[in-house]
């Protein structure tokens, strides 16, 4: 009786809304969604998902970005009657104060890991995707090298942040199997995981690419990385601060890190810088400000850029960050300001590279109107804030190095953002050969050569040691998401500074690990300290 | 008539013919009167069971019923009476006289409960039911079925999101039972399952989240609702299964009467409503002297600048303490109250017109219903046209019958721009608490030209009356929910029933931000948005029933069906941006700069088995077992199908002979135990998906290339969550049933909850939907009907409901806490209000604990001696508080809630009156947080008047503490109701009743609270509760009515 009531029922339903599985069958295919299982099949397709891994970079001009500017003596975000005290974050961080839960690990340190993992991830499914193609798919070495190479780098800000993280390069495609717990490994070994990858990548990378392609990964853009992580080698093979890690307050040298190839890191840091000179890619753009204009895309300076666009969700939202309210459409939010501590280092009279600051009377940056503040009093950027914690909006001087798109859509502007252009090629070899020659001129030189495009007439340095490649790397690269790695290096991050009264401790130069992320990876440890 | 027509052959070809029989019938007719006053009774359904034969009485009281000859159990019933039932025996062709004199009897007692896929007698009822006299609670302005459940059900909270009219609402039967689920119930309208998801496109949120959508479920009419029932525990809603861990409201729409001939009412009221509360903000006068003493201060410190006049020097702007001259000269001539100027009285206008009969074999009632609802702000309201068919028919001696019920209705909303969780832009309500109150509503420039007044230079101020009446947001939804059915009684007892259920709506919403408003200027030079929006719910049911006494006052009642749910949602936007002229308005997008669009279809499907018995044993012993088996196509594979069984009993204490004697006219004792599901999540999540969009886009070269980019991680081991609930009830009479009531206690444990939680690295999203964590729901309920006079001149009727409700998070997977409770307003990015916590509640607020403002004007906070910054116990030094010392500060849910209703009948006049109260319940005023600070002066904000006697300095920023979370008890007169029955057939033959009534919602609220209202919901992160932040204002309205019946 009863089955032949279910079989009626169901019977009715298949008279009704025929086809007659419909009436028990529960299978989804999304409508308006693509399954991998049927994707990665073309050279379209694999480009396609590859854009989607290239796109992640975006985020790294975020919570990456932010905590490497505003941790440090360059940058700070003060407090505006109410505004941007969001929980106390921004002055956390830029006093050093954070615990492993505390708003702006919760925050900040959380969303870097987040948004770098992604990428990690996004990666891995490309990867995944094309291995899994039945038939060859054209220029598939070339696209599995873009992928491992932007994996690389997503781990190499990971291993900058937070030290030696879980490493994993399967995607989570299919199974859950790949979305498992899995423990940290050392830093020096996910330097060297990096490393190898980056270098096995190299030889399927192109040289250059053409215009319709400009902002791809080429093999200059591996030599980059490689440099910095060479330039780096003491602290990214490190797992804490003191005794034979970190020093948090002295120098840390490249030399005697043995690094692929059994060569000595400051020497590896040379060659790659050589390789990316001699490539005869790239020159430095002249004058300055043309390596951050609107049209920076063609800039002969770029190595490894974050392509943006003038289009919706497509842009690059530095001007939202720094300007007044009232000095550009939409309205930008008044956040970010320069310390007077870094600005004064800065020769102002004749280095081009100071003229990246706003300060003094201010105009609307698009119409070049002179603009008030909200007391209607002329807006003044002023170089010093009396009260961090309780600062007037005309207070404090502004980067404000990418300047508007005059295309610009809302607040996506169309500014290119570069993690490596040339100048830090020459500066990273400066900073290498100063290590085995301390005060060579060659290492002079290369200093010189990069300071020389920013000044008319030349004012070169008669000297080089670690204090003025510290500082003409802040004169080259302020506000370009440096100076976290710089400090660190030069171990000056958790001395004190402006807004900073004491020193924060050695352990600070490594970040937490997000609470969330411990409690949703048991096998996770904290790094040491917190 | 076309559609029975339709219907017959159809319904004939799919189930079983058989042998008519032929008629030997006899008439039974008569009249009910009530025992005590002796006047006739309207509307008493008179029924044999064995036959499934009913007839209703007219007004003056008379009912006849066709039956075959024989003797049949006659049984009356009406809400607010007792049952009486006789035993009438027909000789055919001869009519046979019954009357029945019904003795009023506390209205809880309704005789006949609908419970789901059928309806029961009420002292069968083995689970918790509440139910509404839907007559009882239609009174005032009504836009839809929640706002006629609040405060008439224990355990059921209703709190509507706002005072836009037709607001959405969140409901909680006992609590909600989920996290990141919707905690909303089930609605079964006629039967058929609705999916209940918004009809019409969310807006565009400048800056923050758009304002929640408004009620899907304005598109029925609450004139249209005959009965109002709400399954409240596992073992009653267990029938639906997976749907039903939040509880089912089944709502009967009325449907036509044979007796007494065509019968035509019509009812129009007009109500005139006001915000019921101001925000009291700085007045204009109060603004100016304030800004003249700050002035004064400014030129009196002489510490920040000693070596110059200190108002001309630039370095102490903003250094000194108080205001420079600057804020003296922005100072307006004009005194503009903007609160005043974006609100209104709005008159609502409603007309229902229905018109119903029958014969002995088809029944029909039409409606049509007007409604116009201006909202007390401008440039918004709610126009309905709504109309609804009822058909229904028996054929071969009542064996067979036919029901067709169609209910169409346009609905057009005008919105204005306001947030839910505000951002920086701020809508209306925003810049109303901060715009100068200085400054002009219009202003004229230099050109003669009068327009909007603007603050020039100005990018986040915005004229209020400006962004009401500029931008124009317009949804209009047309929705039909019809359904057809047939039951067949295939043999004695045994009835086949088929229904075919069809839910859609089309929905378009349009947008235009003009040119001439700032705000559209700062989008792109103009935006327009036109959104299309089209849900649709396909239902199939198939049920057997099977009912038959057996043996000596014993019944068995069986069920078993099918049930069969398609649901497909399609949205479709385009966008235009950069227009030379506002003229095109949003109906010109290919006038515009650049464009952009998209469109996202989704469907998902739920198949069920389901079934049940009911055995009476008795009629003291009743027993109600439940399976179903419910299959989602949202799960993964391997669990996309799971059972959920509900099991209960009841004994009829008063039926026992030991019983005989007591004061008790009626005790029973249910037990109850089921199991639900939630399946309240967005479809595909067990599946890694790819999608295109401008996220997933990269500008290689410079032109921007099509990129996909995987969405979610996709759970292949994704299940239902599973509530498990556990309830005991005590029905008691007393005094014949003048006063009954029930008492319920429930535990509701929560397991498997869908919690969108942290996965190890690396994956596609930083978060997977998992089954972590469990949430367990108890309290208490006590419901109270007390008929407290009943004479010829007087009858009193009062009614209580109460309930208490605790919850308690018990586990949440890998988490030691999770963020809740947004908070909005400017400086309170990475603010949360709340936490959830292990072992405690949902809604637990956590922050810093607030301890005084100092000399200097700094607020001070409650710290450990081991943090830096703190001396004796107190921060120090201006230092903000510290993460490590927040504490829980507050709890959103109350202790307990009460609704207390009243009824008087004197002679012609009627008094009704509805008490809601909550107790013991916090709120964050996140309103007083953000606008009651002075230095909204500094940027020539207005703010609220409680911050001129404020100590808080000027340069504080706004701190989330304790300060700011208050206690929200309240007493609400929520309705209060005068009818006066006019004796219209004095004047008129014609209309056989007339009634005229007036009525007042929210009049009186008795809180401590000090925002507009302590009632607040906005959706502000996981489960959160009790955040108030400038929302629409709530109005008080005055109705005035009448009801004719012809």
């Amino acid at each position: 009786m009863k089955r032949i009531f279910v079989a009626s029922s169901i019977g009715l339903c298949a008279l009704l809304l025929a086809p007659i599985q419909a009436c028990t069958n529960l299978d989804e295919t999304p409508p308006s969604a693509i399954s991998p299982g049927n994707f990665f099949r073309t050279e379209g397709e694999v480009l396609a998902a590859l854009a989607g891994v290239y796109a992640q970079l975006r985020g790294t001009v975020d919570d990456y970005y932010n905590l490497s500017e505003i941790s440090t003596d360059e940058m700070v975000v003060p407090t505006r009657g109410s505004d941007w005290y969001d929980n106390g974050t921004w002055l956390e961080t830029h006093r050093q104060q954070w615990s492993a839960a505390s708003p702006a690990t919760n925050s900040f340190m959380n969303g870097a890991w987040n948004t770098l993992y992604a990428g990690v991830a996004r990666a891995n499914g490309v990867l995944d995707g094309i291995k899994k193609a039945t038939t060859p798919i054209p220029n598939q070495a070339i696209m599995e090298a873009e992928a491992k190479t932007l994996r690389a780098f997503f781990y190499y800000q990971l291993m900058d942040l937070f030290g030696g993280v879980p490493v994993a390069t399967e995607s989570p495609v299919g199974s859950d199997s790949a979305i498992v717990p899995r423990p940290r490994v050392t830093r020096a070994a996910l330097f060297t995981f990096i490393e190898t990858e980056l270098l096995a990548a190299r030889t399927a990378l192109p040289v250059s690419w053409d215009a319709g392609f400009n902002g791809r990964l080429t093999k200059g853009a591996v030599d980059a990385i490689l440099a910095n992580m060479y330039i780096n080698a003491r602290v990214f093979t490190k797992d804490a601060a003191g005794g034979t890690g970190i020093n948090a307050t002295g120098y840390n040298s490249c030399t005697g890190i043995t690094v692929a190839g059994g060569l000595d890191a400051c020497q590896a840091a040379i060659n790659r810088a050589d390789s990316v000179i001699a490539s005869g890619q790239y020159s430095l753009a002249n004058p300055y400000a043309t390596a951050f204009n609107a049209d920076n895309g063609t800039s002969p300076e770029n190595i490894f850029v974050i392509k943006f666009a003038h289009e919706s969700g497509l842009g690059l939202n530095f001007v939202m960050r720094a300007l007044h309210y009232n000095q550009y459409t939409p309205g930008p939010w008044n956040g970010f300001s320069a310390t007077s501590q870094a600005y004064l280092q800065f020769d102002t009279l004749r280095d081009d590279r100071a003229k990246v600051f706003l300060r003094g009377p201010q105009v609307n940056v698009e119409t070049g109107a002179p603009v008030e503040d909200r007391s209607h009093n002329p807006l003044v950027f002023t170089v010093t804030i009396n009260n961090v914690a309780s600062a007037t909006e005309g207070e404090g001087s502004r980067v404000y190095k990418w300047p508007a798109d005059p295309k610009h859509v809302a607040q996506d502007n169309g500014n290119d953002f570069a993690w490596f252009r040339l100048a830090e090629m020459y500066l990273i070899r400066a900073e290498a050969l100063n290590e085995q020659a301390p005060g060579g001129a060659p290492a002079l030189a290369d200093l010189n050569f990069v300071r020389a495009r920013a000044f008319n007439p030349d004012v070169p340095r008669a000297a080089i040691d670690h204090a003025a490649i510290l500082q003409e790397r802040l004169f080259e690269f302020t506000g370009e998401g440096k100076r976290r790695q710089d400090l660190i290096r030069f171990g000056l991050y958790t001395a004190p500074f402006e807004f900073k009264a004491t020193a924060a401790p050695d352990y600070k130069v490594i970040m937490p690990i997000p609470q969330a992320q411990i409690d949703a990876n048991p096998l996770i440890t904290q790094n040491s300290g917190y | 008539m076309r559609f029975v027509r339709l219907a017959v052959p159809t319904f004939a070809l799919l189930l079983a013919t058989t042998t008519p029989l032929a008629a030997q019938n006899g008439t039974i007719r008569g009249q009910v009167t009530d025992s005590t006053t002796k006047q006739a009774l309207q509307g008493v359904t008179v029924r044999i069971d064995a036959l499934s034969r009913e007839a209703q009485t007219g007004t003056d009281g008379s009912y006849s019923l066709d039956v075959p000859a024989g003797t049949h159990v006659v049984r009356a019933t009406r809400i607010g009476f007792g049952p009486v039932q006789q035993s009438v025996t027909v000789t055919a062709g001869v009519p046979t006289e019954a009357n029945f004199a019904l003795a009023p009897q506390a209205s809880l007692l309704e005789a006949v409960v609908v419970t789901g896929y059928g309806t029961t007698r009420r002292e069968a009822v083995t689970g918790a039911v509440s139910t509404i006299d839907p007559a009882a609670a239609n009174v005032g302005v009504k836009t839809n079925v929640d706002q006629m459940v609040q405060g008439r059900a224990a355990g059921v909270e209703i709190i509507q999101n706002n005072g836009e009219p037709g607001a959405g609402s969140q409901i909680l039967i006992r609590g909600g039972s989920s996290i990141s689920n919707t905690n909303d119930p089930l609605y079964v309208i006629d039967g058929v399952p609705v999916v209940n998801v918004p009809t019409e496109p969310s807006s565009y949120g400048v800056g923050g989240t758009p304002a929640l959508p408004r009620n899907p479920l304005n598109l029925l009419n609450p004139a249209d609702i005959a009965s109002i029932t709400i399954l409240k525990d596992a073992s009653s809603t267990a029938i639906y299964g997976s749907r039903a861990a939040n509880g089912v409201v089944l709502i009967e729409t009325k449907k036509g009467n044979k007796t007494g001939g065509p019968t035509i009412e019509f009812d129009a009221y007009v109500a005139a409503a006001n915000p019921a509360k101001r925000l009291d903000l700085t007045t204009a006068s109060e603004y100016r002297t304030f800004v003249e003493d700050q002035n004064a201060l400014f030129i009196a410190d002489s510490t920040a600048c000693p070596q110059a006049p200190v108002d001309t020097l630039k370095a102490c702007v903003g250094r000194a303490d108080g205001l420079d001259s600057k804020h003296l000269s922005s100072l307006g001539s004009a005194n503009t109250d903007w609160e005043r100027e974006v609100t209104r009285t709005a008159f609502t206008q409603n007309y229902d017109v229905s018109f119903s009969g029958g014969g002995d074999e088809t029944r029909y009632r039409a409606s049509l219903n007007y409604m116009n609802q201006p909202g007390v702000a401008i440039a918004n309201g709610l126009e309905r046209l709504q109309g609804s068919l009822n058909v229904g028919h028996s054929a071969f001696d009542n064996k067979l019958r036919f029901n067709v019920n169609g209910t169409m209705s346009r609905i057009e909303n005008t919105y204005i721009t306001f947030e839910n969780t505000g951002g920086f832009e701020g809508g209306v309500f925003q810049n109303v608490a901060i715009f100068n109150p200085t400054q002009p509503i219009m202003a004229t420039d230099s050109t003669g030209v009068t327009h909007y007044y603007e603050v020039t230079g100005s990018t986040s101020v915005r004229n209020p009356v400006a962004l009401a009446k500029q931008i124009s947001d317009r949804g209009t939804t047309s929705r039909i929910i019809a359904n057809a059915s047939a039951e067949y009684d295939v043999a004695t007892g045994l009835t086949a029933h088929v229904t075919i259920g069809g839910d859609h709506s089309g929905a378009s919403r349009q947008l235009y931000y003009p040119n001439d408003n700032p705000v559209g200027q700062a989008l792109g030079g103009g935006l327009a948005r036109q959104y299309d929006l089209d849900n649709t719910t396909a239902t199939i049911q198939t049920l057997m029933t099977y009912n038959r006494p057996f043996g000596e006052n014993n019944t068995l009642d069986v069920l078993g069906g099918y049930e069969y749910t398609k649901f497909n949602n399609n949205l479709f936007m385009a966008e235009g941006k950069g227009y030379v002229t506002d003229a095109f308005s949003f109906n010109n997008l290919g006038a515009a700069k650049t464009r952009n669009d998209s469109s996202k279809a989704t469907d998902w499907r739920l198949v069920s088995f389901l079934s049940r018995a009911n055995l009476g044993f008795k009629d003291k012993y009743f027993l109600t077992a439940i399976l179903r088996y419910d299959g989602s196509s949202k799960f993964a594979v391997g669990n996309k199908w799971a059972a959920f069984p509900g099991l209960s009993a009841s004994w009829r204490l008063s039926g026992e002979d030991f019983m005989s004697g007591s004061p008790f006219s009626d005790l029973r004792l249910r037990l109850g135990w089921g199991r639900q599901g939630n399946p309240g999540i967005a479809p595909y999540q067990s599946l890694v998906t790819y999608e295109g969009g401008a996220g997933a886009n990269y500008p290689w070269g410079d032109a921007p290339s099509t990129g996909v980019i995987p969405t979610g991680n996709g759970n292949p081991n994704l299940k239902w969550e599973q509530t498990d609930q556990y309830n005991v009830g005590l029905d008691f009479g007393f005094s014949g049933n003048r006063i009954a009531g029930s008492m319920e206690y429930y535990v509701k444990n929560t397991s498997d909850l869908l919690l969108n939680v942290q996965v190890p690295p690396p994956a596609f999203s930083s978060t997977s939907l998992q089954n972590v964590g469990k949430l367990k729901n108890s309290g208490y309920e006590l419901s109270l009907d007390w008929l407290a006079m009943s004479k010829p001149s007087l009858t009193w009727r009062t009614g209580l409901v109460f309930a208490t409700q605790s919850n308690k998070v018990e586990d949440l997977g890998p988490y030691t806490f999770l963020l809740s409770g947004q908070v909005s307003g400017q400086g309170q990015s990475d603010q949360w209000s709340q936490r959830l916590l292990k072992g405690q509640p949902l809604g637990t607020f956590y922050g810093p604990v607030f301890v005084g403002v100092d000399a200097n004007g700094k607020q001070q906070f409650r710290c450990t001696a081991a943090t830096s910054g703190c001396t004796n116990g107190l921060t120090t030094g201006g230092l903000g508080p510290n993460s490590a010392d927040y504490a829980i500060i507050g709890n959103a849910n109350p202790d307990w809630t009460l609704g207390l209703t009243n009824q008087l009948t004197k002679g012609k006049f009627n008094l009704s009156f509805l008490i809601r109260a909550a107790v013991g319940l916090d709120v964050f005023n996140n309103t007083a947080l953000v606008y009651s600070t002075k230095s909204n002066a500094l940027q020539d904000k207005n703010f609220l008047k409680d911050a001129l006697t404020d100590p808080t300095g000027l340069h504080e920023p706004a701190i989330y503490s304790s300060r700011w979370v208050e206690n929200g008890s309240f007493v609400r007169l929520q309705n209060i109701t005068l009818e006066y029955n006019l004796d219209l057939p004095m004047l008129t033959r014609n209309a056989r009743s007339a009634r005229v009534y007036v009525s007042g919602d929210n009049l009186v609220t008795l809180t401590g609270y000090s925002g507009l209202d302590p009632e607040v919901y906005a959706s502000a992160g996981l489960a959160s509760r009790g955040v108030d932040y400038l929302s629409y204002p709530r109005p008080r309205l005055i109705t005035g009515g009448v009801r004719l019946a012809f």
